[in-house]
């Protein structure tokens, strides 16, 4: 039965995240005052996509044709590691937030490569701002967890999640430091606002979609998917590790609907709060990006010192 | 004890650090002075609670004064300053904004060590507060030294003034009524004075870069 729910968790990640990011679209929409289209239109556009075929470039190698499916494994690994309506798991031993971490900047890096490999200047230049972001991004993520897992005594992130669950709501105060860290990493690294636009292809300011210019038909569905997943496994690491309140201890089935509703209530809220800050805030110039990186990684800095003393 | 109560007075003190290193990092005074109207609602949110531990109306007295006069009159008051003197942003401090960041993350890491012991050794329920007060203490005087624009430099100072009454509340829940409207009374003079110095530079320098005041005028 917890083999069933551990394998249940990636495929809840793949099934949620599109909605996810259809329902932070639809929602900025509202703010802005347009009709919008509605949350489930990524369900659509990926239905469109996995029944077109996939063009490649004829000066393309071999690195294109695998990212796609190469990036989707990852970001599904990675969904496997991260506590989503049940603690207690026997998938926390698959890997902890190391592993989760070198999972997602597999992924990214793949991306990377494959952005340089048709030999085309936007992706390039996209790979190239990839880079800078992820390396100042990804131990930002790495540290305000460590925070964490310093209280809890474990890297495991389901076991972090189980160990506030049962110290009540003791978390340290260093973990606001942590989580407005690990928000700032979260819009970083999944392509988010005031670091890149995701709902435009602006040739001169794009990062993420430079990048993946190049993919058509199923293979930019995986791509896009393997994205979305990504913010969705960013929203619920926020979601249940600071906020662990209420995932199943048991496996019980009542317990797990109930984890599953505050599942979609924390998501929902969350990606409440990334609408209104899309809709509030302009996107940084790419040369004041690392100044906002480097507040993030300076508060992630302070929680791991702060959980020390 | 309400553990509920003593974890959201822990929050808010994070809070209250993470609105400090924001006048760090951001550009325009206007953010300045939106982070410091935050710092103060959320410093006088602390002190209602922790007027809710003590079961003192007194406190609350204090929490509310908090919240009026810091969050709602002295942000008015910067605002009607910077629509007078009209400069929108802090031209080139004296540190960059990641050395003025890591800076801050030193002073942090010198706040918590020397509240080690005392944190330690205290049994309030508020001790987890003491080094991020401190800390709050030591970034307002770090802004004060760091920045050249002089409204800046008033929000420097009144960031560390916050960090002072935070201070207090976290060590004593608060000092008496009676001395806060005191220090009240203090502040808003002094903003008085400051806001007549701030008038004098620009009218006489036509700058708020303070370190023109060492050259003279002609």
């Amino acid at each position: 039965m917890a083999w069933w729910i551990a394998l249940f968790q990636p495929l809840l990640a793949l099934l949620l995240a599109p909605l996810l990011v259809g329902f932070i679209a639809w929602l900025k929409a509202g703010a802005q005052q347009r009709r919008g289209a509605p949350p489930w239109q990524p369900y659509l556009d990926l239905r469109k996509l996995l029944a077109k075929e996939a063009v490649v470039s004829r000066h393309a190698s071999w690195l294109l044709r695998t990212t796609p499916g190469l990036v989707f494994a990852a970001t599904v690994a990675a969904a496997a590691l991260v506590p989503a309506i049940a603690v207690g798991l026997p998938s926390d031993n698959l890997g902890d937030l190391l592993a989760l971490v070198s999972l997602l900047l597999l992924a990214t890096f793949f991306l990377a490569l494959a952005g340089l490999d048709p030999g085309s200047a936007f992706g390039g230049m996209g790979s190239s701002r990839e880079m800078t972001i992820a390396s100042l991004a990804e131990p930002t993520l790495l540290m305000a967890i460590f925070s964490l897992s310093l209280g809890a005594g474990t890297t495991h992130l389901g076991r972090i999640a189980e160990a506030a669950l049962i110290g009540g709501i003791g978390l340290h105060p260093s973990a606001i430091l942590a989580f407005v860290a690990m928000f700032i990493a979260m819009l970083a690294e999944n392509a988010r606002l005031p670091v890149d636009n995701p709902s435009t292809h602006l040739e001169l300011t794009m990062i993420h979609e430079a990048m993946i210019l190049e993919y058509s038909g199923r293979h930019l569905a995986l791509v896009e998917w393997a994205a979305w997943t990504r913010l969705y496994l960013f929203l619920a690491m926020l979601a249940n590790l600071f906020f662990p309140w209420g995932i199943a201890q048991t496996l019980a089935p009542l317990a797990l609907i109930g984890a599953a509703a505050a599942l979609l209530a924390k998501l929902a809220l969350l990606a409440l709060v990334v609408a209104a800050l899309e809709t509030k805030v302009a996107k940084l110039r790419l040369f004041r990006v690392p100044e906002l990186l480097s507040v993030s990684f300076i508060l992630a800095f302070l929680a791991v010192a702060a959980s020390y003393f | 004890m309400n553990p509920a109560i003593v974890y959201l007075v822990e929050l808010g003190s994070g809070a209250i650090l993470v609105t400090a290193l924001a006048v760090i990092w951001r550009h325009s005074l206007q953010a300045y002075i939106g982070a410091f109207r935050l710092q103060s609602f959320l410093l006088g949110a602390v002190a209602a609670l922790l007027s809710q531990l003590q079961g003192s109306l007194e406190l609350l007295g204090v929490a509310l004064l908090i919240a009026l006069v810091k969050g709602w009159f002295i942000p008015r008051f910067l605002r009607r300053l910077l629509a007078r003197v009209g400069s929108g942003r802090e031209v080139r401090p004296y540190l960059n904004v990641a050395a003025s960041l890591l800076i801050c993350g030193a002073l942090v890491v010198v706040a918590y060590s020397a509240t080690a012991d005392l944190v330690a050794a205290s049994r309030l329920p508020t001790r987890n507060g003491v080094p991020l007060a401190l800390a709050v203490v030591l970034i307002g005087f770090f802004v004060l030294i760091s920045r050249r624009q002089a409204i800046t430099q008033v929000i420097g100072f009144l960031v560390l003034e916050n960090g002072i009454a935070m201070l207090a509340l976290m060590v004593s829940y608060g000092l008496p009524l009676m001395v806060e409207l005191g220090v009240f009374l203090d502040v808003l003079i002094a903003l008085w004075i400051m806001q007549v110095v701030v008038y004098r530079i620009r009218d006489t320098f036509d700058t708020l870069d303070v370190t023109r005041l060492k050259g003279l005028r002609h």
